[in-house]
């Protein structure tokens, strides 16, 4: 595992971090609100009751002058109810109230004031509160105060807002620490991909990302990446085995080679054996260089460089290849036969295409026993591609083998014996994918014991 | 005849040059684009044998300029790719042939002399070989005045030969002029498809004109 430092760099916990400021704002919000739910709302409240009792007092005080309005005073402030009264004589000396002195004095005119007092509670220990609401100067100079305690609302509300500013805190908290567990979790996965992308680098081709089954980002990701690695090893050991293969198939006409310049060597001198000698060297050397020679081309092809596509005449191009090999099928006992469906054109690079049709007609010249039967044919399928199949009635390939012959250098135990490195049906295959197309190997024509090979090159009919 | 060779690997140059002297032909060496260029721009060969990959200047080049500056020398360019682009890409540069390695020394010596040999042979309408006589404007081939009745492959194939008549042709020059197949066949197509013209050409006449050169090809003479 990484320093933990490295979890305060994850994406995920930056946007841990970022939840925590929205839980941060969201409580500022709910405090403002809850603020003016209550304690604003009490003190509006508190306002227009104090003025209302205000404007009676005053009434009253017209109406029965300084001793109805003491009398109104005295009787109110003895009713139970959230309102204070103070009534004082013009110098401030209290004459009645819940006050012994004036809490707040007057100004010029009526005016709002705010302020705080020793009270009991209910247990008769002291306690502050809070109080709201008018003083003004009577006519004649009486001072009159009315104002509402708002006492436990304010106590309430304080606790509120306590209550917010924990929970802000925790929230605050609670999301720093889900953000560092969710990046450690996810810092987990990832890193577990990186080490499955290290060990592989390292070369464990076998390696797989783990894949725990819950279907989640990180499954999808990990089955993409095995998807990948899947891939690449089968690449990989097609690349190996070719290059296998080369070793294998040039070890063989190279160890000819060096047999028979060593024999001519050591042979008494006798110019006629050396020189035979020497030609079969030269044989082999060209066989090498053939080998040598496909497998450039298979690479060229594969490797898809910009080849120049033209439109081909395919119906003329199959039917000269036809009589290009007819007579040489014929001297070796062999049918040559073609079907060729006039108009057929195909887009493609002349060569190849040639060398890949004549690659399937050799194919079938090599494989058929004497006496056996070839047939050449073209047609536009009813899905307009164009299906050029060569069949034969020779041994066949097994159905389980038929892919596997397609891959390079893939020679079947059969055809150990006769010359050729496995690379016809290969390029065959790599033109056929070249031009769009495909090469499918299925049953030929019967005969009798075997079912044949039928070799089919379906290509993409040009516009 | 004179040969000028343009190749920039020393172990092939001097391969190249004994193959050539041992067949009679004077060789003179150049081992860049550059220098190739500017020997045979100075004249005085009858064949110019150029490699395609060479320091300083493409062979490609070499044979563009040479053909811009006029100078009609027949080229034939080496390369290590034999691929259709590339030959294609030669020829219309103003090569003659194109031959891709690895070559026999043989197959060499045969283009090398079919080039000279060949170098004004467009205008003709007649060609003649002994009493064997093929008319290209009524294409018709006639042997001591007998007519012979040949499929047009056969005729493209006899006229090749007689066009090179008395040089060596290899099988790959024959799949590369008479059927433009730029691939090696592996059976003896061309073989069979030479014996089938050597039985309507030869069979009824005393004296053989198709001759088979062994390990090289063959080669039509009086």
């Amino acid at each position: 595992m990484r320093p933990s430092l490295a979890l305060l760099r994850t994406t995920t916990f930056r946007l841990a971090l970022a939840q925590a400021g929205v839980v941060l704002l969201f409580v500022v919000a709910l405090l403002v609100y809850v603020y003016f739910a209550t304690i604003g709302q009490l003190v509006a409240d508190s306002d227009i009751l104090a003025d209302q009792e205000y404007a009676a007092l005053e009434r009253a005080y017209a109406e029965g002058g300084i001793r109805r309005l003491n009398q109104e005073v005295v009787e109110r402030s003895a009713s139970q109810g959230p309102l204070l009264y103070v009534l004082a004589e013009a110098n401030g000396a209290v004459i009645t109230g819940d006050f012994p002195q004036l809490p707040a004095l007057p100004g010029e005119a009526v005016q709002r004031v705010d302020f705080s007092f020793e009270t009991t509670n209910s247990e008769g220990s002291p306690q502050r509160s809070r109080a709201r609401g008018q003083v003004g100067r009577l006519l004649n100079g009486p001072i009159l105060l009315v104002a509402r305690d708002l006492g436990d609302s304010a106590v309430i509300t304080g606790r509120i807002t306590r209550v917010l500013w924990t929970v802000a805190i925790l929230g605050v908290i609670l999301s720093v620490a889900s953000g560092l567990t969710a990046s450690w979790f996810a810092s987990r996965r990832v890193e577990a991909l990186a080490n499955t992308a290290r060990d592989v680098m390292g070369g464990d081709l076998k390696r797989r990302a783990p894949v725990r089954g819950e279907g989640d980002e990180f499954d999808e990701l990990a089955e993409a990446i095995n998807a990948m690695l899947d891939r690449l090893e089968r690449l990989m050991i097609v690349s190996r085995t070719a290059g296998d293969a080369i070793a294998h198939d040039l070890r063989s006409p190279l160890t000819r080679f060096r047999q028979k310049l060593e024999a001519a060597l050591e042979a008494p001198e006798d110019s006629r054996n050396d020189r035979e000698a020497l030609r079969k060297a030269l044989e082999e050397a060209d066989n090498l260089l053939d080998m040598f020679a496909a497998v450039l081309k298979l690479a060229r092809v594969e490797s898809n460089p910009n080849w120049r596509f033209e439109r081909i005449d395919a119906s003329e191009v199959l039917q000269e290849l036809v009589e290009f090999y007819e007579p040489a099928a014929e001297e070796q006992g062999r049918t040559l036969r073609g079907e060729v469906a006039p108009g057929l054109v195909v887009n493609g690079e002349p060569g190849l295409f040639t060398q890949a049709v004549s690659n399937l007609v050799e194919n079938a010249l090599k494989y058929t026993p004497e006496g056996g039967h070839i047939d050449l044919s073209a047609v536009r399928r009813a899905d307009g591609r164009i299906e050029i199949a060569v069949l034969d009635d020779g041994p066949g390939i097994p159905p389980a083998d038929r892919d596997r012959v397609l891959e390079r250098f893939v020679r079947l135990e059969s055809a150990r014996s006769s010359p050729g490195a496995g690379l016809g049906l290969s390029l065959v295959a790599a033109v056929a994918r070249l031009h769009k197309g495909g090469l499918h190997l299925r049953d030929g024509l019967s005969n009798g014991e075997g079912k044949g090979l039928g070799a089919a090159l379906v290509l993409p009919a040009a516009a | 005849m004179r040969v000028l060779l343009v190749e920039d690997d020393a172990d092939m140059a001097e391969n190249l040059r004994a193959s050539l002297a041992a067949d009679e032909h004077e060789v003179e060496i150049a081992r860049d684009g550059e220098q190739g260029h500017s020997m045979a721009a100075n004249g005085g060969y009858d064949v110019i044998v150029l490699d395609r990959m060479l320091p300083k200047k493409l062979g490609v080049s070499v044979v563009r300029e040479l053909r811009e500056q006029g100078v009609s020398t027949p080229v034939l360019i080496l390369s290590a790719l034999h691929d259709e682009d590339h030959r294609v890409e030669g020829l219309n540069a103003g090569a003659n042939d194109y031959l891709g390695k690895p070559f026999s020394t043989r197959e060499l010596l045969a283009r090398v002399r079919a080039l000279w040999h060949g170098r004004d042979r467009d205008v003709q309408t007649r060609l003649q070989v002994g009493d064997l006589e093929m008319d290209l404007l009524a294409r018709t081939v006639k042997r001591n005045g007998k007519k012979l009745d040949l499929q047009p492959r056969e005729f493209r194939l006899l006229e090749y030969l007689m066009r090179n008549s008395g040089q060596t042709v290899t099988r790959k020059m024959l799949l590369e002029n008479v059927w433009d197949y730029h691939f090696d066949p592996q059976t003896n197509v061309i073989d069979v498809h030479i014996s089938r013209l050597r039985s309507k050409i030869d069979r009824d006449f005393a004296q053989s004109l198709l001759h088979t050169v062994r390990g090289s090809g063959y080669r039509l003479e009086a």
